[in-house]
């Protein structure tokens, strides 16, 4: 396949997501309403707990961090259930394409819309809280978000191989596997207070590391030697595996004929 | 030359756990195509003839047997196959929200067109499936014949050498039908195209098909051509009469008269030879006083072929 045939193959899927969340109250409501209610909830929490200014930044970086992984996750995620709760993913494994360009494609939207919810709710922040998403700044917050775009590209993955491979009963498993590992990343708490067994799993977590080396610019000490480093590694690895889980999950589909119950 | 060259294709469906249940559905099946021909798989509902249509489209892999299409291995040569073949299904599926024009250019690009190209192919096969007051409609809101419209579109997006359409005309009003097989029929005569359909309508496979194969239970019991079919199936011809009166006992008694049945006030009876036997016919019921208002002699439909290979 040519390069013009890859990125036209990446931006069709790209366009196709996007149209869809722009014709879809619901998207909106998800790009919205629980983001919003996340940074509201929290940052009202840590006055009332009568946070420091450093300890209040320290739970909304994970807040914004769980809605921005979250929203993008969720559109990697669209690459395939799109077309499950159209039935038409035959249509779509009919065509000259990898997964790689359903992935990409989905991927780019999903970027583009946590880029605006983090943007709305660093400026919800700042406007309720006074908290300043810019105090590390811009290499730094660039990172930052790098780190959750990766998580979510990993995640969002890895829900596109459990629905290919167990069908849509898997999605309830695939949300809640979500939520899960956005816990253990320690979201609103250094993983330091998790018991040891959970906290070696926190530590394979790229998240983890991300929001720790972001975290470091508001005055916490960072936990690890090389953070970004690491997160990044890991994040590579996790991809790699991601899509070779996808990749047989499909192969998986075509023999069983899963693919074509999941068109009917 | 071959279009579809398939060997002795076997796909079992596994299912259940912790007790697996197997349920073959294509049971060594092997289909020569002929290229720019137009094969129609006919069979009863669980004959295997969507699980043969998906093994040849890519979209599933047979556990035994070698499948080449368009000189491609359908499971090591997927890849490249795929950009060569499309398909439309009888029970079309497209993303809710999208247009009918945006949903034609989606599956254009993934076919690689792009730009003033793209422009004039979405406009062309628009202007082809008579979609041009519906470009800017969602897909939701559509109605099922015009959803298999844009079916037909799509699959035809990528100017494909090869072409698979799973029930057509299922669902559709009988104006809508005629225009569809219409459509069909130019694809090949136009653009040389190898159509292979499933269908439960006979008189579509009668029309349309160079030739026919018949599957029951994952085997092929019969193929050929619609008139090879019924000459194989030896059903004989038949010669309708309209009586008066209706009713004459003794004719399903004259030899060479295979049987007789009474449809809408005419006397239907299959013979071995109607050359031979229609003057026996005619002779012995003028002898017994019976006046013939009509005659007609036909060969039977190849629905009956399908009834009596289904049995």
């Amino acid at each position: 396949m040519s390069w013009r045939n890859e990125l036209l193959a990446v931006w069709a899927v790209t366009l196709r997501n996007a149209l869809m969340g722009a014709r879809n109250v619901f998207f909106f409501f998800e790009l919205l309403f629980w983001p919003i209610v996340g940074v509201l909830s929290i940052g009202l929490m840590s006055r009332f707990l009568e946070l420091t200014e450093a300890q209040a930044s320290f739970v909304l970086v994970g807040t914004i961090a769980l809605s921005v992984v979250n929203v993008c996750q969720l559109e990697v995620a669209y690459a395939v259930l799109l077309d499950v709760w159209s039935k038409s993913l035959k249509h779509q494994f009919l065509a000259p394409i990898g997964i790689r360009h359903l992935t990409l494609g989905s991927w780019v939207v999903g970027m583009v819309r946590s880029l605006a919810v983090f943007g709305l709710l660093a400026a919800l922040g700042r406007w309720a809280f006074g908290f300043q998403v810019l105090q590390p700044g811009w290499l730094a917050l660039a990172t930052f978000l790098l780190g959750c775009f990766l998580t979510a590209w990993v995640v969002g993955v890895s829900v596109c191989a459990l629905i290919t491979l167990f069908g849509n009963r898997a999605e309830a498993f695939a949300w809640a596997s979500v939520n899960m590992v956005l816990v253990l990343a320690g979201i609103y708490y250094p993983i330091s207070v998790l018991p040891d067994p959970i906290a070696a799993i926190a530590r394979a977590i790229p998240l983890t590391y991300f929001l720790d080396a972001y975290r470091a610019h508001y005055g916490f000490a960072s936990e690890f030697s090389a953070p970004i480093a690491t997160g990044l590694a890991l994040s590579v690895l996790y991809a790699g595996l991601a899509h070779w889980a996808f990749l047989a999950a499909i192969h998986r589909a075509r023999r069983t004929g899963l693919l074509l119950k999941m068109s009917e | 030359m071959l279009a579809i060259d398939a060997r002795d294709v076997e796909k079992t469906f596994r299912s259940g756990w912790p007790r697996r249940r197997e349920t073959p559905a294509l049971r060594g099946v092997s289909l020569a195509v002929e290229r720019g021909s137009i094969f129609g798989l006919l069979g009863p509902n669980g004959a295997g003839k969507t699980t043969l249509l998906s093994i040849l489209a890519t979209l599933l892999t047979p556990d035994r047997g070698t499948v080449m299409v368009l000189g491609l291995d359908v499971v090591r040569e997927a890849g490249a196959l795929r950009r060569r073949l499309n398909m439309a299904s009888g029970r079309p599926s497209f993303l809710w929200s999208l247009r009918v024009a945006e949903i034609i250019a989606f599956y254009g690009r993934l076919y690689g067109i792009s730009g003033a190209t793209l422009r004039r192919r979405v406009d062309g096969l628009i202007e082809l499936c008579e979609l041009g007051p519906y470009r800017r409609i969602p897909y939701s809101d559509l109605s099922t014949g015009l959803k298999q419209r844009v079916a037909l579109a799509k699959s035809l997006v990528n100017d494909p050498e090869l072409l698979f359409l799973d029930e057509p005309t299922l669902g559709l009003d009988p104006d809508v039908s005629v225009r569809v097989r219409a459509h069909i029929a130019r694809l090949r005569r136009e653009q040389g195209i190898t159509i292979v359909l499933t269908t439960h309508y006979m008189r579509e496979a009668d029309e349309l098909c160079d030739e026919i194969a018949f599957i029951k239970g994952g085997r092929i019991l019969a193929r050929g051509t619609p008139g090879e079919l019924k000459r194989q199936i030896r059903l004989g011809e038949v010669v309708a009469l309209r009586l008066d009166p209706v009713r004459v006992p003794w004719l399903a008694d004259v030899p060479g008269v295979l049987r007789c049945v009474e449809v809408d006030g005419w006397v239907e009876c299959t013979v071995d030879e109607a050359e031979k036997r229609l003057p026996e016919l005619l002779r012995a019921l003028y002898a017994d006083g019976v006046v013939i208002r009509n005659v007609q002699v036909r060969e039977p439909e190849l629905e009956e072929v399908f009834v009596e290979l289904a049995k």
